[in-house]
């Protein structure tokens, strides 16, 4: 019969989640490899290639921390939703209105002054992805609608407007027949710090702290806390527990709608499908895989980008891009059953 | 005599509604044993490219099938390996268990893309007349009826035997399942693995039939539906096969707007089966005091020494 | 004592560091009644979870009529024949009585299904259709139920955990009577679990006794064995401390006043007509069976349930409309009685919780002072003798007593006029109660004026000044408890008002 018996730990090691990561992602990079010598490839030449290609020179590290600012901004918006123990499936679509929302300003405003313009585009960004949320925010709060399928399916929504809106309205002539916006005016652009990194990095580092400030330091976060623990200790503290639900979905879903408005403004420069590549969906994984800690987010959301970099270049040698994605996915999977033994343990059953 | 295009619409939805349902009623299953699982997309996407390599180079169809159905659910293990026996979050586990599929399948069958299939996945008659609707209705891909099968047979068996009532139970309250004897953990792994084989049956009828042909990214967000309808359904499989036809119907109704001379914007047609799922969760959760219909126990991990 | 039915040697189970079961051995004796004493946290339930299969234990072993088995789970707990009755019930609620006593591996009435539930219901007095869904069951009626499942698995063991516990003492004499049915006509074995020597006495016939993980005695024949001996057992050496209530009495501090409620989701009236007042540095006692309107009326008191007709008034303000923070503000405290899930937020640390009655005191604007916060929680730990090595770590490692403690800490160390404490000790050790009693007893002794709302009569007998009890949301009598006895007030309880 069972000589081992399964026992919860009381205490979790604090650094817990950071170990898991690190196993995680040792197996992952076991599991890449053994994908790529299936297909004839040296795993060592090929990570070190992938390695050299994303952060081996300015310019490559640069698109790597350029692909990691979506990442990052709409990770911290799914930990700041978290706080409250709400999942947010809907990161992906709150990109696509966050970029939708600078295109609607764009077109309606023109100011002289550019960076006040970016400012504001970038405000709108912010309020496209509230806006995203607030359905699915609403139900919660109001009739405690379940937000991971609300969220989850306001993507595929919000998706269909964009097909519909690039096809339709706003719908540029001289993209012949690929649907997509006008380009918006080299004057609304994100600069670039120097080379090729651009100040959209700088925001993502801006709201690192911020998001960092809100969830560890600051009543808000506190009482997101509190709410998130247990309503009812929330109503008994005298906070509002739905209010702070909302308005952690509010602000989640701003900074994912931010993470769409910095990629329009600084690399795709219009609307279309190409907005994201799943970024919504792989900034949950960044997001869980560090126990849900903003500065934990920066990090790992920095690799992500540069994996994601190395993924894409190393196509010329006729490796699939797909597999960055193969490595992001079975990180978290290992992670995840390494957290397990930190959970638990083993104990074994005497017999006598 | 009926109006044949209004029968090739008919034809239309039953293929794409059993598309969906297929499924559908693999995500029920798993659900009813109390685990999520959002990994229906990637799922559908393995055992679609699984089947489709396999009938490529073996032209057996019926041993594609076998295949495709049998990685899907060694796929969905994995989920199971990690919330059921690990107790992890299932939330995460099911959507990397997408991301992870996608990518996969696209991995593999990176030079299937664009081949040809020599036979495919047949149904048992072939329509002679298509403006007669018993014809329509006969020559259905046997993944149809196969479908129809199953759904009689799983709300049949849920809500008249032992065996669905345990297993319902198990979904409800496992630690109450527990205390009856029945194994809570054999169940739900089970379960979320035969999820992964009616998703791999929904993956080939998309590789071996619907389509048929291989490229990447094909499920298109069916999986994501198959999640909704369950919902839809209020997890009872007649309303999740009604919810499916539905879904089936608007995604055939759209490349024919424009024949029946509608002014309707397609894009907004394609996009409708997401806003009403989401009013209807709503309403049902409003008017029914909650009561959606969901097990109790979805997405908490069994522990049996859990204070 | 004759047919020894199942035998355990030496188990031993731990959770974490603490031992929950050390080296106990146990003794059951076919078709007796046998009563498991000891405090809450003495490892009764532990032992009995190990017995059904829930637990598996480091050490030991247990016999079944003399062979040897390992108890892998509680599928093989009653093919041996041995069922437990949970304190929480393992009964699935949206599914009908018959699904539930039929869907065990272990049933064995299948096929005789409507003459063993005939049988059964009218030895428990239980009047329902076998199609009736479990969830519109009375708390009652679903121990009647679940005890029923474990008869159908064809158990002849029966391990009850605190049974008595959500019932009136009228159900309790029902469930004694139904207990020794099964006893003397089925043979059964049974095991009842109770930290209450009234019940030992009343309904058992060999006693072992508990104490901190360990069997402190074994297979007493309760006929032969003095209540004071259970005790010292029980307890070890207590000091029976007789509470002086010559303390000053002065002004009113709460007054509550024709307060009446509905619940808002279903419309049942809850609480009607109920008046009272408090005084400064008197405790004044609400007894009752749990489910009569105590929680309601809590939360009405402390401002967190906000719709109901009446008035509520603290140190002469009228705060009927007034949330929590206001009620705060004129120092009232509440110390609820759910205390992981309201008092404490389940998955937050330990600091996070300390600071939950005073929080907005330690912000700077939007900024919550780390440190600030530190210190208060270390004042409370010191204040409060309170065991809490990891500030960072999540609440629930706390052992229950001293997570009380940290609650209560929280919120008395601001000396509050007006405390509302429900359920305090419930599931505490002795050591644990005795603190927590102290602590009320020195904020009466400053001026406090206290509600204490309780189930446990002892206790409500040894702090409070007067009693109130409360049947189905009516205040229906009232005590003083030095001119008034027990018993009495335990009819009350029950709804008889002689």
């Amino acid at each position: 019969m069972n000589k081992y018996t399964l026992s919860k730990r009381q205490a979790v090691n604090e650094l817990s989640t950071f170990y898991s990561f690190i196993a995680g992602f040792l197996i992952a990079l076991i599991i890449g490899s053994i994908i790529l010598l299936a297909q004839d490839k040296n795993p060592i030449d090929t990570f070190s290639l992938m390695f050299r290609l994303s952060i081996g020179s300015v310019n490559s590290l640069s698109s790597s921390l350029n692909k990691a600012t979506p990442l990052i901004l709409a990770g911290l918006g799914i930990a700041i939703i978290n706080t409250v123990k709400l999942w947010n499936i809907g990161a992906e679509g709150q990109i696509f209105m966050g970029a939708i929302g600078v295109n609607f300003l764009y077109i309606n405003l023109s100011l002289s002054n550019s960076t006040i313009f970016i400012i504001l585009l970038l405000l709108s960004a912010f309020l496209g992805g509230a806006f995203c949320i607030l359905i699915p925010a609403l139900v919660k709060v109001l009739f405690g609608v379940n937000e991971i399928i609300t969220t989850l399916l306001t993507n595929y929504i919000v998706i269909g407007l964009t097909i519909y809106l690039v096809n339709g309205p706003w719908k540029d002539p001289d993209s012949l027949n690929f649907p997509a916006a006008a380009y918006v005016g080299k004057e609304v652009y994100l600069p670039n710090i120097f080379g090729k990194l651009s100040y959209g990095f700088l925001i993502c580092i801006l709201f690192t702290a911020l998001a960092h400030y809100l969830k560890n330091k600051s009543v808000f976060g506190y009482e997101m806390r509190i709410a998130g623990g247990s309503e009812m200790t929330a109503v008994y503290a005298g906070i509002n527990a739905k209010q702070k639900a909302f308005l952690a979905m509010l602000i989640g879903g701003g900074f994912a709608g931010l993470a769409g408005g910095v990629e329009l403004l600084s690399q795709t420069h219009r609307v279309s499908t190409g907005i994201s590549q799943g970024f919504g969906y792989t900034a949950i994984i960044i997001a869980a895989i560090t126990g849900m800690r903003p500065i934990g987010i920066f990090l790992v959301g920095t690799l992500f980008g540069a994996l994601s970099i190395g993924g894409s270049v190393i196509q010329t040698i006729g490796v699939s891009t797909y597999i960055a994605d193969i490595i992001q996915a079975s990180t978290l999977f290992g992670a995840l059953i390494i957290q397990f033994f930190f959970n638990y343990k083993l104990l074994k059953v005497d017999d006598d | 005599m009926i109006d044949i295009q209004l029968l090739g619409l008919l034809n239309a939805t039953l293929q794409a509604a059993t598309l969906l349902f297929i499924a559908a009623l693999g995500e029920l299953i798993t659900e009813k044993s109390g685990i999520l699982n959002l990994g229906v997309e990637g799922m559908i996407s393995i055992g679609a490219v699984a089947g489709f390599i396999t009938a490529v180079n073996t032209n057996n169809i019926f041993f594609a099938v076998i295949v495709g159905v049998l990685s899907s659910a060694i796929f969905a293990s994995i989920h199971a390996i990690v919330t059921v026996v690990l107790k992890q979050d299932q939330t995460v586990s099911g959507l990397i268990l997408t991301i992870l599929g996608l990518a996969l399948s696209s991995l593999i069958g990176k030079n299937y893309v664009g081949k040809k299939l020599d036979t495919k996945l047949e149904s048992l008659f072939s329509i002679n007349d298509p403006s007669n609707i018993f014809e329509v209705l006969l020559s259905q891909n046997i993944i149809f009826y196969i479908s129809i099968l199953f759904m009689i047979l799983i709300s049949y068996t849920l809500k008249n035997t032992m065996f669905g009532r345990r297993f319902e139970a198990v979904g409800e309250d496992s630690k109450a399942a527990d205390s009856m004897g029945l194994n809570v953990i054999k169940t739900q792994f089970i379960a979320t693995c035969l999820g992964g084989a009616f998703a791999g049956l929904s993956g080939v009828y998309l590789t071996l039939s619907y389509v048929p042909y291989w490229t990447d990214n094909m499920t298109a967000g069916r999986g994501w539906i198959a999640l909704a309808l369950v919902i839809f359904g209020g997890w009872k499989p007649y309303r999740t096969a009604l919810g499916a036809l539905l879904f089936g119907f608007l995604e055939a109704l759209v490349p024919r707007l424009q024949t029946y001379g509608f002014e309707l914007n397609p894009y907004i047609v394609k996009i409708s089966p997401y806003i009403i799922t989401i009013l209807i969760l709503v309403l049902l959760t409003i008017y029914k005091d909650g009561k959606t219909g969901a097990p109790k126990n979805i997405g908490i991990p069994f522990f049996r020494e859990n204070r | 004592m004759n047919n020894k039915i199942l035998e355990t040697k030496n188990i031993t189970k731990s959770f974490g560091t603490l031992k929950a079961l050390d080296n106990v051995s146990f003794n059951l004796f076919e078709g007796k009644i046998h009563g498991l004493l000891g405090e809450n946290g003495a490892g009764k339930s532990s032992l009995m979870n190990v017995l059904s299969g829930l637990y598996q234990p480091e050490k030991g072993s247990i016999y079944i009529k003399k062979q040897k088995y390992k108890i892998s789970n509680p599928d093989h707990a009653s093919r041996l024949g041995i069922g437990m009755v949970h304190q929480e019930f393992r009964l699935i609620e949206s599914f009908s009585i018959k699904d539930n006593l039929t869907l065990s591996r272990s049933n064995i009435h299948k096929d005789d299904f409507m003459t063993a539930f005939k049988k059964y219901s009218e030895i428990f007095a239980l009047n329902l259709s076998e199609n009736e869904t479990v969830s519109n069951l009375s708390v009652g009626e679903k121990q009647k139920v679940e005890i029923m499942k474990i008869i159908f698995n064809n158990s002849n063991i029966m391990l009850l955990d605190e049974p008595t516990a959500v019932l009136t003492p009228q159900e309790t004499i029902q469930l004694k009577n139904s207990l020794e049915t099964l006893a003397t006509e089925d043979t059964k074995t049974i095991v009842l679990i109770t930290h209450k020597l009234k019940e030992i006495r009343e309904f058992t016939e060999i006693v072992s006794v508990m104490k901190n993980g360990k069997m402190v005695s074994q297979d007493l024949l309760t006929q032969k064995v003095s209540d004071n001996e259970l005790i010292n057992l029980m307890m070890g050496n207590v000091k029976k401390s007789q509470i002086n209530k010559d303390n000053t009495i002065g002004d009113v501090k709460l007054d509550v006043i024709n307060v009446s409620f509905k619940d808002p989701v279903n419309n049942i009236k809850k609480l009607s007509n109920v008046d009272l007042q408090i005084k400064s540095g008197e405790i004044l006692g609400l007894a009752g069976v749990s489910g009569n309107g105590q929680v309601e009326l809590a939360n009405i008191i402390s401002g967190i349930e906000r719709t109901f007709e009446g008035k509520i008034i603290i140190n002469d303000n009228d705060i009927s409309n007034k949330g929590v923070k206001s009620r705060k503000k004129l120092n009232l405290s509440y110390i609820p009685e759910n205390r992981l899930g309201v008092g404490l937020a389940p998955g937050v640390s330990v600091i996070d919780n300390s600071i939950v009655r005073d929080y907005f005191q330690t912000k700077l604007g939007p900024h919550l002072s780390k440190n600030r916060s530190a210190k208060y929680l270390e004042n409370l730990i010191n204040q409060f003798s309170i065991k809490a090595p990891n500030p960072k770590a999540e609440i629930s490692t706390l052992s229950g007593g001293n997570m009380q403690k940290l609650l209560m800490g929280r919120e008395l160390v601001g000396n509050p006029d007006v405390i509302i404490a429900a359920q305090p000790t419930r599931g505490l050790d002795v050591n644990a109660v005795e603190g927590i009693h102290n602590l009320l007893i020195d904020q009466r002794n400053r001026g406090s004026a206290i509600f204490l709302i309780s189930e446990d009569l002892d206790e409500l007998f040894k702090l409070c000044h007067r009693l109130l009890v409360i049947y189905e949301g009516k205040v229906i009598k009232s005590f003083t408890t030095t001119d008034s006895n027990i018993s009495s007030v335990g009819l009350a309880m029950a709804g008889i008002n002689e």
